[in-house]
Formats: C-alpha cells, sequence, structure tokens
C-alpha cells in the first residue's frame, strides 16, 4: 500500500497511478489541458504541475507516478502563480481578436479553455495575440481546420493514431513555429482522412470543426419552391438534448422532431426507417453468400468512416462489403423516387437534408456513386446550435410524431446508433427468416456493451454464424489483421467511431461524465419500449416493398439502395 | 603561469595499430563489477553538462536484466562555445572508441552507437575512418582479444537540432523521431533506445573513463578534490587573447586565472564585463567575482554550474540588449516546441526584448520574471528549465544599465 499526502489529505492507494488519478481520488481537481482520458500522456501543456514536497521544480501530475511518502501541494500559491503565467502564454497562442472570437467559435458554448481559465483563477492578460497568418484548411467536405486557433496540444494527433490507427496529422517545424498540419501541409481533404471527427472531439481550440451546412439549409427552407424533408439518424434523438441540458442519456425524440417541424420541414422523417431497410437488404445479402459461401465474411457498409478507411487501407477486401448503401443514402434514394411518387412532387423540387451524429456522412452525401440522394448533411451539434438561434425553447417542447411513409421504424433500428446494434438488428431478421420461425430472445447480450471488439458464435438452426463487432478504426484494423491471418468470419460489424454512432464526430461535445454508457442505454431503452422490434415486421417497410421495390435484391432495389466502392491510394 | 594538465589532451592518436587499448584491457582483466567500481570511485560527472555520476548511472544499467542493452556516445554537441568534443572527436578518436567499448562492456551492451552532431563533418569523417579501421582489426564487430566482450558500433550524423543533445531527445532522433525529450521516468538506463537500456554517455565523459581505467595515468582519479576529480577540458572563446582548448585538473586554478592567465587576458582596449561560465545555458559571473576555484561546488555554492566547460569573455564593448536578444534568438529557434511553457515563453521573451530594442517600450521586468520563472520551473526538459539563465542573469546584474525597473525572481 502507499501511503501519500495530498494538499494535506491523507490517502492510502493500492496500486500505481499519476499524481493526477491520486488527486481525483482525493477529490481535487487539476487543470488538464494536453492530458485526455484513453490517450498517451503527452506532458506539453504543463498546466498540471504541482509542487512536490523536497523539489525546486514543478512536476507535471499527468506524467509523475505518485510514490509513497511523497507531499503533494496542488494549488499552492507557487503552483497557481505558475499556471495563470502559463495560461496567459496559451491564450496568446489561440489567437483572439476581432474576426476569430469567443462569440464566433465552434465552442462558444462551451469552451474547454474558458473553463480551465475559470478553474485556474486568470486575472489578467498582459500579452498580444500571436498573429501566425495561417489560412483556414477547408480541402475537406467534412472537417475543416483553422489553425491560428491551435495550440499544438497534440490531442487531434495522438486521437487519431493512437485510437483511430490512421495518423492524419503530425507535427511540423520546431520553436514557435512548431504547428499541427496534415502530411506536407496537403489539408485534411487530400490525405487518407476518413472523416470520422474523432479530432474535432478532443480539439479543446475548436480549430477543427465540420463543414458546416446549417446556415445554407436555413436559407433554403425559406424557399418557398422547394419541398425539403429531412431525416434524423438513430444516434441523434439520444444526443440532441445534451447542449440545452447538459446532460447525457436524455431521449428527446419527441422534441426532436417539433423542433424540426418549428424549423420549417416539410416533412419529418426518420433515418431509422432506412436503417430497417438496410436490415432488409443487406439480410438477404447475408443469407445469399452464407448459403453460396462466397465473399465472406460480410462486412456491414453503413458507417462511412469505416468505408473510406477500408478504401485506403485494405481495397483488397472491398468485395467483402455489403453493398447495400448506408441508411443515410438510401433515405435520400426514396424521398427522391418513391416518396416523390407517392406524394406527386417533382423530385427535382426536393431537397433532402439529413441531420447525423456523423462528420463522415457529409463527405459519403457527396460521394460520386450516390451523388444527389442526399443534398445537406447537419451534424447533431449544427441541429443544435440552429434549435437555439431560431429561439425554440427545446427541453420544454411538446412531443410530436415523425411523418408516415418513411417515418416508422422498429426498435431495431434505433439500435443502429450504438456498436452491436446493426449485428443485432440483423440477426434478429436473418434468423427468423433462415428458420421460419420466431426468435424467443431477440436480445443479442454477447453483441451488447462497449468493447471495441466482441466476437461471438450465434447458432441459428444448427448454423454457425461466426459475428464480430468492432468500433473505433483502431480495432477495425485489428479485425483487419486477424482475417489477414486466417481467422475466419463471417459477418462483421464495423463502426469508425468508438461506441459507434452514438460517439460519433458530430456529436455533442462531451458535458458530462460516461456519455457513451448513458447514450449507449438510452437506444436500447428505446428498443425495448417499442412494439415493433424487428425491421421486417416494419409495416412501411413491407408496403414499401409491396408497392415499389417488389423484393429485396431486385432490381429496382439494387438500382436504388446499393453502390460501389473504391480503392483509394495510401 | 599554470600549466595544463594533460590527459584527454595527451598525445594525438589516430593509428589503431599504434594504440595499445590499455584501458579495455584493464577493465576486461578487472570485470564488470571492478570497472564501474573504479568508475564510481574516481567520482567522475558527466561532462556533458548535468554532471550526474557516471559510474551510478553505468551501475544501474548493469543491474537492470534485459536481453539487449545499448551504449549511446553523445557527440551532439549544441551548446553555444563548447568546441571539446568535436577536438576530441578529431584529435582523439581512438580514446573516444575505447571509452565507449569500456561502458558497453561495463553494463554488457553489445550494440553501441555514436551520434555526431551533423556540422562536425570533419570529426564524422574521422571518425567513420576509425570505426572501420576498428572494424578490420577486430576490434570492433569481434570478441576483443579472446574475451567474451565484442561491440557493434554505428555512428548516426545529428540533423540540426540543439535539443538533441539531450539523451532522450537524442534518442529520438536515433529511432528517426522527431526530435524532442520524452517524459521521464523512464529513464534511458531502464527503457531507452527502442525501450531497451540505454546508457547515454557524453564524449569527454567516456574519454574520462579511458583514462581512469588505463594503468599509465591512475593519478588521473586522485587529481583536483572531493567531489571535482580528475581533469576538465575548457573551451575558451570571446574577447580573449588566447582563445581556444585548455585541459586543466579541477580546483586547481580559478575562473579568473582561466581568464587572465589561461586565455592569455582580454584583447588590447577592451574590459571585461563578465563571464559565461559553461555555455550560454548558465547564468553570467561578473568580472569582479571571478576569484573562486574552478569546480563543481564552487559554481554549485554561487547557484552556478560549470555547464558544458564553454568559457566565454565578453568584454564592455558589447551591447547588453544585442547579446539577450541573440541568446533568445537562440533559445526560441531551438525549442522542441513541444511544451508550452518553453515554446511560448521563449518567444514572448524574444518578442519583449525586441520591443524593447526597436520601439524603446520598457521591459516590463515582473512579466520577464514571471515567464522565466514559468519556463524554469514546468518546462519539460533542461533545455527549457535552464534557457533563460543567461537573459535573466543579465537582467539581474545590470537593471540600471538596461534601464529596467522592478524585481526579479521575488
Amino acid at each position: 500500500m502507499l501511503r501519500t499526502e495530498i494538499d494535506g489529505i491523507k490517502i492510502d492507494l493500492d496500486e500505481k497511478m499519476s499524481i493526477l488519478e491520486a488527486a481525483k481520488k482525493a477529490k481535487i481537481n487539476i487543470p488538464t489541458l494536453c492530458y485526455e482520458d484513453g490517450l498517451s500522456i503527452y506532458g506539453g501543456c504543463r498546466l498540471c504541475v504541482v509542487e512536490v514536497e523536497g523539489e525546486e521544480l514543478l512536476k507535471p501530475a499527468c506524467a509523475t507516478e505518485i510514490k509513497a511518502g511523497m507531499k503533494i501541494k496542488t494549488h499552492s500559491k507557487k503552483v497557481r502563480e505558475l499556471r495563470k503565467n502559463l495560461f496567459e502564454l496559451i491564450i496568446a497562442t489561440h489567437n483572439i481578436d476581432c474576426q476569430l472570437n469567443c462569440l464566433t467559435c465552434s465552442r462558444a458554448s462551451n469552451c474547454e479553455l474558458k473553463e480551465i481559465a475559470e478553474d485556474i483563477g486568470v486575472s489578467k492578460m498582459r500579452l498580444e495575440p500571436i498573429k501566425r497568418g495561417d489560412s483556414v484548411d477547408n480541402s475537406s467536405y467534412a472537417v475543416i481546420r483553422e489553425p491560428e486557433k491551435c495550440i499544438s496540444c497534440n490531442r487531434c494527433i495522438r486521437k487519431c493514431e493512437e485510437i483511430q490507427s490512421i495518423g492524419i496529422f503530425t507535427t511540423a517545424n520546431r520553436g514557435p513555429e512548431t504547428v499541427v498540419t496534415t502530411f506536407k501541409n496537403r489539408g485534411l481533404g487530400n490525405v487518407e482522412c476518413t472523416n470520422c471527427g474523432q479530432c474535432i472531439l478532443s480539439c479543446p481550440t475548436g480549430a477543427l470543426h465540420e463543414l458546416y451546412q446549417k446556415d445554407i439549409v436555413l436559407d433554403i427552407l425559406n424557399d418557398e419552391s422547394k419541398h425539403v424533408v429531412v431525416q434524423t439518424a438513430p444516434a441523434v434523438r439520444i444526443a440532441i438534448s445534451e447542449p440545452f441540458s447538459n446532460q447525457a442519456g436524455d431521449i428527446a425524440t419527441g422534441q426532436l422532431i417539433t423542433a424540426l417541424k418549428r424549423l420549417g420541414f416539410d416533412a419529418v422523417f426518420d433515418t431509422n426507417f432506412t436503417a430497417d431497410l438496410t436490415i432488409m437488404e443487406e439480410g438477404t445479402e447475408l443469407i445469399e453468400r452464407i448459403k453460396s459461401g462466397h465473399r465472406l465474411p460480410l462486412f456491414t457498409s453503413c458507417s462511412p468512416g469505416w468505408i473510406k478507411f477500408i478504401e485506403h487501407f485494405y481495397p483488397e477486401y472491398l468485395d467483402n462489403l455489403s453493398s447495400a448503401k448506408s441508411p443515410q443514402q438510401m433515405f435520400g434514394a426514396l424521398a427522391k423516387s418513391y416518396y416523390a411518387r407517392e406524394k406527386g412532387i417533382d423530385p427535382e423540387n426536393i431537397v433532402v437534408v439529413s441531420v447525423m451524429p456523423c462528420t463522415a456522412k457529409k463527405f459519403e452525401a457527396k460521394r460520386e456513386e450516390m451523388a444527389g440522394d442526399v443534398d445537406y448533411v447537419l451534424t447533431t451539434r449544427e441541429l443544435a446550435s440552429m434549435i437555439k438561434s431560431a429561439g425554440i425553447d427545446f427541453l420544454n417542447l411538446e412531443k410530436s410524431e415523425y411523418d408516415e411513409l418513411l417515418g416508422v421504424s422498429s426498435g431495431a433500428a434505433d439500435i443502429f446508433g450504438t456498436t452491436g446494434g446493426v449485428m443485432e438488428a440483423a440477426l434478429r431478421t436473418a434468423a427468423e427468416i433462415i428458420t421460419g420461425t420466431e426468435l424467443k430472445k431477440i436480445e443479442f447480450e454477447k453483441l451488447r456493451g462497449l468493447e471495441g471488439i466482441k466476437k461471438a458464435e450465434i447458432e441459428i438452426d444448427g448454423l454457425k454464424l461466426k459475428a464480430a463487432v468492432a468500433n473505433g478504426l483502431g480495432n477495425a484494423r485489428k479485425i483487419m489483421e486477424m482475417i489477414k491471418a486466417g481467422e475466419e468470419f463471417d459477418f462483421i460489424e464495423f463502426m469508425a467511431c468508438p461506441g459507434g454512432c452514438m460517439g460519433g464526430g458530430g456529436q455533442p461535445i462531451s458535458c458530462d461524465d460516461n456519455i457513451l454508457e448513458k447514450r449507449q442505454k438510452a437506444l436500447y431503452k428505446i428498443d425495448k419500449n417499442k412494439k415493433l422490434r424487428k425491421s421486417h415486421e416494419n409495416p412501411y417497410i413491407k408496403k414499401l416493398y409491396d408497392s415499389y421495390l417488389e423484393n429485396p435484391g431486385s432490381e429496382i432495389a439494387h438500382k436504388l439502395l446499393h453502390t460501389k466502392y473504391k480503392a483509394r491510394k495510401i | 603561469m599554470i600549466q595544463e594538465k594533460l590527459y584527454l589532451k595527451g598525445d594525438k592518436l589516430l593509428d589503431i595499430y599504434g594504440y595499445e587499448f590499455k584501458a579495455i584491457k584493464n577493465a576486461l582483466k578487472l570485470g564488470r563489477e571492478n570497472t564501474i567500481k573504479k568508475v564510481k570511485e574516481s567520482e567522475l560527472k558527466g561532462r556533458g553538462g548535468a554532471g550526474f555520476p557516471t559510474g551510478i548511472k553505468w551501475e544501474m544499467a548493469a543491474d537492470i536484466k534485459a536481453e539487449q542493452k545499448f551504449i549511446v556516445c553523445n557527440g551532439d554537441e549544441g551548446e553555444p562555445g563548447t568546441f571539446k568534443d568535436r577536438y576530441l572527436l578529431e584529435e582523439r578518436p581512438l580514446k573516444v572508441l575505447e571509452g565507449i567499448m569500456i561502458a558497453a562492456y561495463a553494463v554488457g551492451a553489445d550494440k553501441a552507437y555514436i551520434y555526431i552532431r551533423g556540422e562536425y563533418s570533419k570529426a564524422i569523417d574521422v571518425f567513420l575512418k576509425t570505426i572501420e579501421a576498428a572494424r578490420k582489426e577486430k576490434i570492433l564487430d569481434d570478441y576483443f582479444e579472446g574475451s567474451d566482450f565484442k561491440l557493434e558500433l554505428k555512428l548516426i550524423r545529428g540533423a540540426g537540432a540543439y535539443v538533441c543533445g539531450d539523451e532522450t531527445s537524442l534518442i529520438n532522433s536515433i529511432e528517426g523521431k522527431r526530435g524532442r525529450s520524452r517524459i521521464k521516468p523512464p529513464y534511458p538506463i531502464e527503457k531507452g533506445l527502442y525501450n531497451q537500456p540505454t546508457v547515454v554517455n557524453n564524449v569527454e565523459s567516456l574519454c574520462c573513463t579511458a583514462e581512469i581505467l588505463n594503468p599509465d595515468s591512475e593519478e588521473f582519479s586522485q587529481l583536483g578534490i572531493k567531489g571535482s576529480r580528475g581533469t576538465k577540458l575548457l573551451c575558451l572563446s570571446g574577447d580573449l587573447n588566447k582563445p581556444g582548448l585548455y585541459e586543466v585538473e579541477f580546483a586547481s586554478v580559478t575562473l579568473k586565472e582561466i581568464i587572465y592567465d589561461l586565455g592569455g587576458g582580454l584583447k588590447e582596449g577592451e574590459n571585461l564585463r563578465f563571464v559565461i561560465p559553461g555555455g550560454i545555458s548558465t547564468a553570467i559571473i561578473k568580472s569582479e567575482n571571478l576569484d573562486f576555484p574552478y569546480s563543481y561546488q564552487d559554481f554549485e555554492k554561487r547557484g552556478n554550474s560549470l555547464g558544458s566547460g564553454a568559457v566565454i569573455a565578453v568584454s564592455k564593448k558589447h551591447d547588453l540588449l544585442d547579446l539577450m536578444l541573440n541568446v533568445s534568438r537562440f533559445y526560441m529557434d531551438e525549442t522542441c516546441g513541444t511544451c508550452f511553457p518553453c515554446r511560448e515563453g521563449n518567444r514572448q521573451i524574444n518578442k519583449i526584448l525586441k520591443s524593447f530594442k526597436n520601439d524603446g517600450k520598457k521591459i516590463d521586468a515582473e512579466l520577464v520574471s514571471d515567464i522565466g520563472n514559468t519556463i524554469r520551473l514546468a518546462a519539460r526538459c533542461g533545455l527549457g528549465q535552464s534557457s533563460l539563465n543567461f537573459i535573466i542573469s543579465v537582467i539581474e546584474n545590470y537593471q540600471t544599465d538596461l534601464e529596467i525597473g522592478g524585481k526579479l525572481y521575488a
């Protein structure tokens, strides 16, 4: 046992840990900036420095292991003064000015730097902002970078390398010229960026944000000649209230629909509907491939970050991907064909907007293979900002229901929002189609939870199905390497973001602890409370096939709902 | 007249056939433990600037069990004013080689690297030839003289970053990574190059071990006084009549004698203002305060350090502000950019000094002091921690000359 003293509080520790972790146990908050849970220790910002008795130089709490007998002062005068000075130095490089300031910043409502300033008790700013004159990197359809705001804390670099196993960011130059940039400064749109947006969630400065389409969508909503329909992804409904309430895990489907209607959308639909449809198409594909034994394992294809990842890094496996479009793209294709026909609207006048937990969906909508299906993609964050700027009192809104035709969905579709959900939804349907009998238990517990990789062997009517689920691209890479090494699977669900879509790069930036657990719980709760819980039982899906698509995998279904992929360079 | 003590500077040694490798042979005879014991007893301290006891470093590394251990000879001599390692590499490469061999034998390493500053093209040429000759003569790559000791040695050319003189940055550089310090612990002796136990020693330190183990220079370890044993190479530069490289016995001369005797005093018509005693990361010493013995402890008593041995005499003809700007510019350019206090602090200090010079703005002494403290107390590595020693000491000593008000280091 390790006995130490932090700020006069005696604590006994059972295991080795950093001063930062030990302080947390003693209910002491030490300010941090370059530190992020789950990433390697960088030790660059030095804001977490503390005084260790007997040592003149201060020690970074994040990088210093606590030792028996250590006496630590986390908030002595020496430490507090130093943190203030240090913070002044940091802010000077954040370049706050008339154009680029806290009011126009993507993090205006939840600025991490502001929170730190408050924790430190910053009271004066003696240094002028430093102008580097860097131009904005707007080479990507999904993620924008404003280097002037960047303070080089390297969190984006570590997130991309360590969690996503990609590493599109790097540090260039040295001294004060040190900057974070992409390979050869090519810009995010010209490197192997998967557009997952995880870097945005890690950036404390607002230097990274999505390509905004909220203003253009607001303009289009004012255009009387357009029929603007909106779809909402499963993971949006369980996160949209966070920017208003600052707590995670609330289900706000009804308020979300009301808010969208108030914003002026002509029809409010659900991506869940096409998630159910995806299950029909992908499930059919799975059954066919299992029967024929060809192109196994089948890989899911609904996460556009994962798609770009495999196109760059494992193009030799593109045939394993399901050819089914993602739910977002299926929705766009149907809105401009089936819906247009049913409603008698000229498809030319239909504008499809989607609200996604995802930045990669912005890129997906622009892919030449599916161009025109979806016109604009908003992130959950963008929608929250639109709701705020329209003066809508979100938390107190009455609830509404989705419009019919493309708005009714099963619980299987809701769980698309979490890692393991697509797999579970597919199994609910595939098992019943294969066996022709009803499943006794539709929850596949082995596939639930937040582990990076889950494997399970599912038995359906004597057929053993080897399934795996990966979330986060680092884990996707691990599975791909397992396959390369000869491990056999039948069906694998891949999600680019940790936790799946609910942890997507377009989601509200963390305001609460354990957000992924809370969001996940909310999704399973929605599923559990629904009467309709299997995609193939959705009456509107049946109606769609009966009146338009004929059957899963039909010619017209292929034309509208399936796509191709392409190998990309690294 | 002060006499130099010639050990490291002894006879010029370039011909491998004429070199007897007496020290490594002696070490092999003594065995690992006794070799380390001898280095420990010699009280040898790292000559790169930090002054960590070499014997203790070796002992700790020897005690660690590992499949692979490495020795790295640090020849990335970057401290402005320092040119002793360059001299040793160019003129005494066999002694350097022998030092590397002794270290490797002592800690149980069979692979070593020598990292030489990229600008030292002659030193690199000479040392490459030395390695080549040693391979040919089966001094490297083969069991040495029928013993069970074998060493592979590789030369790495630095790419021009001051920070790579720091041992962990140097290790990153060898691995092909960005030159920036690593977080310690783990120290290199636990997890260094390619995560294996690694001893990084300065060129001069390794040459000293070759003296310590050489039966012909047994007295080397007895030179000087307790705590400061052996000799030190001094790199004299600045406004002196006789700049150059000198070897002195510790505590046998004063800093004053070094300037006025060895260095031949100031050039005609010039008066000494201060001395930079150990490279620009050390604090200045005013001309009237030089009369103290040259030893580790005498510097320590004055809150200073003998650093790398670069003694720079600065006469009154220089503009203090120009000097500060020069040094500030150096540190600003050379911070690796990783930790905020060093990167941003040095940038701001440079900005403040510039605006003082160009726009006649007063220096806010409190601000300079705040930034200085922040860098010194919170920077990630030695570069940052010592980067303002020169500037702060100039300001402290010459406040009125610079028209600076306020208090420093309150």
